[in-house]
Order: structure tokens, then sequence, then C-alpha cells
């Protein structure tokens, strides 16, 4: 394969692996500079004593726990944000540290540029917008999804216009993701599914997106192995950490695969679903992921055929076309597996909606990337043929 | 050494094609649906464009304007040159800090399909100027 002409990679943040790895919090901590941290995180991750482990590794570090913000929600709003700036910048926090999933990091990167920078969160959607290093941020994931310990993004919702917001810049970034096993242990096997195909989604659309470079590539493809011997173990059997560790590492490699490749029409396509209907963006992605692969199928059959054989699927002597489809099927029964749901009917979404998704597609960024471009009648056939 | 030499002469070419997008029926459509008013910011040289969505006609203004956008496009000037020669990759632009976007991004993709055809007409107008020396800079 040619290599791209030219391509940029973030390493950014560092990462530390390992069960109890929490407890590292206090030293890392010290190391940016931090003296008064402040948790953000949600109620019921309080409420099961991980805050807790947070606050005890901050102990004896010199760094004081000068509060915890834990009123956020599943999906982030900018009140939110602006209400956890306020309360962090009373209580005097140097040091930000976000435990949670993608709505609590989300939650903990607005609030950073808020803290840093001042002014109104409205004041910087977009891209590009920040010019210097913000607080020092660590990032503690919950779930094993997302990726957002290791992303420039964060979406927020704005209630009162009713829209998704984006904020993008390297800045906000955190300075250090700490993947702690024991901490998913509680994540329930409904969440654990749709999290898990999540991350896969990432992996799979980093390796077919217009964007894909050697060094993505090689996250995405180890990503895939990961995920395809470990979810179903994770799912059925939680209290394993070997394999809820393999899953966080997954969900981490293909987080930096994807914020450097950028993803495709499963994501442009999802994302729609969760905003007219709420479809949570796991499941979402997990329905549409099998007929945005198909789609791409004719444009990049060789690319899906590594894709399957990542994904355990014997390819020897297959062609590329027929290594394609088994992969499409492999990642249908992972999902079956998983126990989450095939149509899009099933999550309601209703028939007579379709043609405003469809519409709605058309602005996300991620359809930039996808390499069989789509326009709005090709996406509305796709979810026909999802429903 | 810059693309432009000032910015009489980025408003004849990238104004240019800007005002090929505004009375193009498709573009103008789509344009008018957004009812986006996007200002175009350049540095090297220091210039602006308004293009307004929110009126009908749609309205192009180069040099300072009234009206308050809804997006803000901050770039330098070659970066705009190079955009509308079909080169630079937007999201990779943003990404990297080439391009800055303030304001609602996903309105602004929604409308990349409909203004990648004036990549084509972009070359056409620097021709017609007699700037064939800028196509391949």
């Amino acid at each position: 394969m040619a290599l791209p002409q030219l391509f940029e990679f973030h390493v950014r943040p560092r990462i530390l692996y390992g069960p109890r790895s929490v407890r590292e919090i206090g030293f890392e901590a010290n190391k940016l500079g931090g003296t008064r941290a402040f948790i953000v995180t949600d109620k019921m991750l309080r409420q099961v004593g991980l805050a807790q482990r947070v606050a005890d590794g901050l102990a004896g570090s010199g760094v004081t726990l000068v509060g915890i913000f834990d009123d956020v929600p599943p999906n982030s709003e900018v009140k939110v944000v602006e209400a956890g700036a306020a309360y962090a910048r009373e209580a005097g926090c140097d040091l930000l540290i976000a435990l949670g999933g993608g709505s609590v990091m989300d939650t903990a990167k607005g609030m950073n540029v808020l803290l840093s920078e001042g002014g109104s969160l409205l004041d910087y959607e977009g891209a590009g917008l920040l010019t210097r290093p913000l607080k020092p941020f660590i990032a503690i994931p919950t779930t094993a999804g997302t990726g957002s310990e290791v992303t420039i993004a964060a979406v927020i919702r704005d209630e009162a216009q009713g829209l998704k917001l984006e904020f993008n810049s390297p800045f906000m970034m955190p300075d250090v993701a700490i993947l702690d096993p024991e901490l998913t242990l509680s994540l329930p096997p409904g969440l654990t599914a749709a999290t898990g195909m999540d991350a896969l989604t990432h992996a799979i659309e980093t390796l077919v997106s217009t964007g894909t470079q050697p060094l993505s590539d090689a996250l995405a493809i180890g990503a895939i192995k990961l995920i395809a011997a470990n979810l179903r173990q994770a799912v059925q059997h939680g209290d394993d950490l070997e394999a809820r560790g393999a899953m966080l590492l997954a969900s981490n490699m293909a987080g930096i695969a994807f914020s450097n490749a950028m993803l495709g029409i499963v994501h442009a396509m999802a994302h729609p679903c969760g905003g007219r209907y709420g479809v949570p963006h796991g499941v979402a992605n997990s329905i549409l992921l099998p007929y945005g692969m198909a789609y791409n199928l004719p444009t990049c059959a060789p690319r899906l055929a590594e894709v399957a054989a990542a994904l355990g699927v014997e390819t020897r002597g297959l062609d590329d076309e027929t290594a394609a489809l088994a992969g499409i099927a492999a990642v249908r029964q992972l999902a079956a597996d998983c126990g989450l749901p095939a149509r899009l009917s099933e999550v309601g979404v209703p028939h007579e909606g379709l043609a405003q998704l469809a519409a709605d597609s058309q602005g996300d960024a991620m359809m930039m990337t996808n390499p069989n471009p789509a326009g709005e009648e090709d996406v509305l056939a796709l979810y026909e043929r999802a429903f | 050494m810059p693309v432009f030499k000032d910015a009489e002469q980025l408003y004849d070419c990238i104004g240019g094609v800007l005002d090929y997008l505004r009375t193009d029926e498709t573009v103008s459509v789509a344009f008018r649906k957004s009812g986006l008013v996007i200002r175009f910011k350049y540095s090297d040289p220091d210039s602006e464009i308004t293009l307004d969505g929110s009126q009908d006609p749609i309205t192009l203004t180069c040099g300072p304007c009234d009206r308050a956008p809804t997006v803000d496009m901050t770039m330098s000037a070659d970066t705009a040159h190079q955009f509308w020669l079909g080169k630079v990759n937007l999201v990779a632009a943003l990404t990297r800090g080439a391009m800055k976007a303030k304001g609602p991004i996903p309105a602004i993709m929604k409308l990349l399909p409909v203004i990648t055809p004036a990549y084509k007409k972009y070359p056409d107008i620097l021709r017609e100027k007699g700037l064939d020396n800028l196509i391949n800079v």
C-alpha cells in the first residue's frame, strides 16, 4: 500500500495501565505540578466508591483534594459544564481529574477550558480555537469504549439551542490517562457490550478511513484482535480482570487510532440516532456497523479482509471480497453473542424518522473521511436496511 | 512568499470563486437553507470576505462587513488558495490548526459536498484573470 504524502500522529497523553494503577494518581498529579485536585464524576461512580479510591490515591502525595463534582448526566450539557467549572474555580482547583465514561470526560474537558481561559463555553465552539496548554488534567476511564481519554474532542449539548455542540483542540487532551481495569468491573453487561462495540467500530472505521496511516492502522488492528478475543468474556463474566483489562486497552488503542485517522459512515449515521431518538451511541454503532462495512466493501475489500483476519476469521484461500463478507458476518455474530439489538426498529427509531436521520448525517464531519462517498439517498437506503 | 500580492488580488481570486458559489443554483439553495453568515478572515495579506446566506439573494462582501457572523473561518490566504485548488482536507486542516472555525462545525461540514464542484472552477477563474502561474503554487 502506498504511504500517505503527509500525516500527523498525536501521541498525547501519557498512559499508565494496570490493576490498582489508580493508586498512582497522587504521584502523577504531583508530577504534573498540581497541588489542589478536583474530581469530575457522576453520582453512581461516587456511590459505588470509585471516587473514594481516587481520593485515597491522592492521600499523602502532597496534592489536596479540594472538591468533587458528581452532577454529570449521561449526556452532558453546557449548563453542567459551566456549573462544574464555577464550583472548581471556587474551590481553587489547579488540576482536574475526570473519573467516568465519555460524558464525564467531555464535561471535564469543557470545564478545563473555562477554568484555564475563562469566558463562556459557547465562545469555544468550533475547532482550533485554543492556543496554549490548559490546566493539568488526568483522565481515568470507567468504561471501555469511547476512548475519550485520548481524543481531542468534546461533544456537549446546549439545551437552550437544542443542539449538540462540538469542541475540538489538541489542548483539550488529558496529560495522563490511567487505565485501571478494576474500575470497570462494576460495568453491567449491556453497557459493557455497547461500549465494546463502540470501540470495535472505532477500530474498523479507522482502518478504512481515507485519513488512515500506518501508525493508526497498527493500533486499530491490535484493538480488533483484543476485542474479538475478550468482549464476549467481559460481557458474560464481568469479573474477569484479564478480559476487562484487554477491553480497556482496546478502547484506548482504538481511541488513539481514530483520533488520528478519523472515522466514517457508521459514526455519521449513529450520531443522529442518538441526537434525535436517544439511542445509546454504542448500540447505534453496533447496529449500523455491518451495514456501513457492506456499503464500503466495493472500495476497500482488502482492508475489510484484514479486519476479518483480525476478528479471527479463517481467511486463508479466500479472495478479499469473500473474506470481507465473512468479517461482516463475524461482527454481526459478536454483537448477537453480546445480547445487543440488531435493528433500529428495536431501539425506538420510528420509520418515519429515517429521512430526517439521513439528512442529519450529511452534516457529520465523519462523513468526510468515509472511503465510499455517500449522499442522502445512499444513507437513507442503509437506514432502511438496518430498520 | 505569499501567493497573493495584496488584498485586492485575493478579493479578485478567492472572492471570485465565492461569487461563483453564491450564484450557482445548487449551492445557493443549500446555503440559503443553512442561513449561515460565514466570515472568512485571512492573513498574508490581511483581508476578510463575508458570505451572508441569511438573506435572499445571498450577499458577498469583500472587506469589513457589519453583519455578525454565525461562523468565523480563520486561515492564511495561502491555505485558502490551496483549499480551493482541492489540495486541503478540511478536517485535517482544522485538526492541525491550519484553519480555525468558530461556530457550528456540522453546519459547515454539511455545505462541503455542495461546494466541492468549485474546486474545478477555481483554476478557470485564475486563468481568466491571467494568473495561471498561481495554479501550481
